[in-house]
């Protein structure tokens, strides 16, 4: 091993180890964990309902003589039951970003030891690539361990069983998963080592998750105006699709401002990816990986560059010698 | 020198209110509150005209194609749910704030070192405490009157979508639940800020208690994903008919304290869906009440059992 590396090293396992013994992290792994299951096991409930009264609907039509052109099957594709799990990962899981990079810097500031750390022959870039090493080894094993439980269930749940194409795309969101929960890890890891009080960082970090992960993507769904009516303007007012297309051509610049408002958000970025990979939206069920990845590498390198952007910030800018300890 | 009663409400809410109005991450917070309310004012105003004019060139083409016209969603849309993306800041950044505004007025005390001065002072607690959720209520009243001022000045402005006087009875009814709402994760955070030994276990209590019921809840009784959490409408939407969903609705509805806000909140701003129905065993306003007693039931007694003999947090 070079000369070099041992520090990293042994500030990451200092700082797993840690997390490991308070346990605070686990805790909320397991707490996504949870909310991830339900997600999953109700979705899947519905779908059951669903199945019984497309059944009886359809015995029913039979008992009569009938065609069944008139009912549509549901439709069940086991990848689709992830979306609730996914929806907890995008807002549960960039908390779990923001407490593990909270805990990263204050176990340090707040124990007064960054103050000695520094006094060691440690060179900065050292210390802050142990810190983030750490992260993201807790973040992706934890997300891993939600990911494996969540396929396992799924498994269970559909019955059917998941192919290795099925897995593969469960792990290709994992992994961006875990870059997205990193920016909020490595953002919130910055401000508590820069920010006078680290407890107002934490306030910061929440504000920030606030807008991106759920105020950017409520207003850009707030002015789909297909979502002020129930059921749909569109369907309310029995329009044919090409005509719904050349009306909604006419709004092209509400279109374009109301997209900008969500894609400022890298929290889209990921719920656009996922869904398209796991073919959870309808566009994407049942195409090929490949085109997918293709058309969606736009949202990928947005997520990957975000979350390289802040470690980047994170490693040019110096360490303030009067923000090392507590206030 | 005129002497100066230590055990009055009056003078413990008036210093914490003082100083938290100094604390620039309540002023973060809150002021990042005003500004969704006039962007919820906005989006209102901002869908509504949009959708009245898609349905005008809609009429154009199904006069055309000689095909009935339906009458206009819009006019079935009140004045009042204008405002329907209140309810969901009210629910986001509201609690978020609220949570702030109470974790503050007690960790400022416990972090500048005074808990130990007022312990040694003939203080009554029971004064204390009152004084701190009196602050409280201050703080979160201010920032609802700065959103019912927005929304009156927003309908004013706007004549043609004012509502009638029952309708502004409903609105002020509105921020009066929006208040309690706010209230009941202040004193959450309050309880936490002054029970907990860590600072960031005392403000993170109260925020995954807010995540629970806003995200985690409402998908176990009513099949509600997270992301239709913020979505006024979507978060109504009815559970499948299932026994699953009737238990959990049943059970598990009166922790559910989100839905029954938005419940409520959808009532009174006018666009509760005709389907919408009450599942839990608690209806929600006796719901809505309870969890507030049950809260300041916990800040009051976080606040009386506190340690004034020591202060600051650990890590």
């Amino acid at each position: 091993m070079s000369e070099l590396s041992n520090p990293v090293n042994a500030i990451a396992r200092k700082d797993v180890t840690d997390a490991l013994r308070d346990r605070f992290i686990l805790i909320v792994i397991g707490f996504i964990a949870l909310a991830a299951t339900t997600s999953l096991v109700t979705g899947a409930i519905a779908l059951a309902t669903d199945m019984a009264t497309y059944n009886d609907a359809k015995a029913t039509l039979l008992a009569l003589g009938k065609t069944l052109d008139s009912i549509a099957a549901p439709e069940f594709y086991p990848l689709k039951l992830l979306r609730g799990a996914i929806e907890q990962i995008e807002i549960i899981g960039a908390v779990l970003g923001i407490i593990a990079g909270f805990r990263s810097a204050l176990s340090e500031r707040g124990r007064q030891t960054l103050a000695l750390i520094m006094t060691r022959p440690l060179r900065q870039w050292q210390f802050l690539a142990g810190k983030l090493a750490a992260g993201a080894v807790l973040i992706s094993t934890g997300l891993l361990a939600v990911f494996v439980l969540a396929a396992l269930l799924l498994q269970l749940i559909s019955g059917v069983g998941l192919g290795l194409g099925d897995l593969g795309r469960i792990a290709i969101v994992w992994a961006v998963a875990s870059f997205y929960v990193m920016a909020f890890f490595t953002f919130t890891f910055i401000a508590t080592l820069w920010i006078k009080r680290p407890a107002n960082a934490l306030l910061v970090s929440f504000a920030v998750w606030l807008l991106l992960v759920l105020v950017a993507p409520q207003i850009g769904d707030t002015l789909d105006p297909d979502n002020q009516v129930a059921g749909g303007v569109f369907k309310q007012l029995m329009v044919p699709k090409a005509e719904q297309d050349r009306i909604k051509a006419g709004y092209g610049t509400f279109e374009t401002i109301r997209n900008g408002i969500e894609a400022s958000s890298i929290t889209k970025h990921f719920e656009r990816f996922s869904f398209a990979v796991l073919g959870i939206k309808d566009n994407y069920t049942g195409m090929p990986l490949g085109p997918i990845l293709v058309e969606k590498k736009g949202d990928f390198f947005w997520i990957f560059l975000t979350s390289l952007g802040l470690a980047f910030v994170m490693f040019v800018r110096p360490l303030k010698s009067d923000r090392l300890t507590k206030e | 020198m005129s002497d100066v009663n230590l055990s009055s409400p009056g003078i413990v809410s008036g210093q914490s209110l003082r100083i938290i109005l100094r604390e620039r991450t309540v002023a973060l917070l809150a002021g990042l509150f005003v500004v969704l309310v006039l962007v919820s004012a906005y989006l209102g105003w901002s869908a509504t005209t949009t959708v009245n004019a898609i349905y005008n060139d809609a009429v154009v083409y199904l006069q055309a194609a000689a095909q009935p016209v339906p009458p206009n969603p819009v006019n079935d849309i009140s004045p009042l749910s204008l405002m329907r993306n209140m309810s969901i800041y009210v629910s986001l950044i509201g609690a978020l704030a609220a949570i702030v505004i109470g974790y503050q007025l007690i960790a400022t005390d416990r972090k500048s070192g005074i808990l130990p001065l007022i312990g040694s002072r003939p203080i009554d607690r029971f004064a204390f405490a009152l004084g701190k959720i009196v602050a409280l209520a201050k703080a979160n009243g201010g920032l609802m009157g700065v959103a019912a001022a927005i929304a009156v000045g927003s309908f004013l402005i706007l004549p043609s979508a004012s509502p009638d006087a029952m309708g502004w009875v409903r609105l002020m009814a509105f921020f009066a639940l929006s208040f309690l709402y706010m209230m009941l994760f202040g004193l959450l955070a309050m309880a936490a800020a002054a029970s907990s030994r860590s600072e960031s276990v005392g403000l993170l209590v109260p925020v995954t208690i807010w995540l629970t019921v806003t995200f985690i809840l409402p998908s176990l009784t009513a099949n509600i994903h997270p992301t239709a959490a913020i979505n006024p409408i979507s978060a109504l939407a009815l559970p499948p008919d299932t026994v699953f969903f009737r238990w959990t609705g049943w059970l598990l509805g009166p922790l559910s304290v989100a839905e029954s806000f938005k419940y409520l909140a959808a009532g009174l701003l006018d666009y509760l869906p005709a389907t919408a129905r009450v599942r839990s065993v608690v209806p929600p306003l006796p719901d809505l009440l309870l969890a507030l007693t049950g809260a300041g039931w916990l800040a009051a007694r976080g606040l009386a059992r506190m340690d004034m003999t020591r202060g600051d947090y650990d890590v």
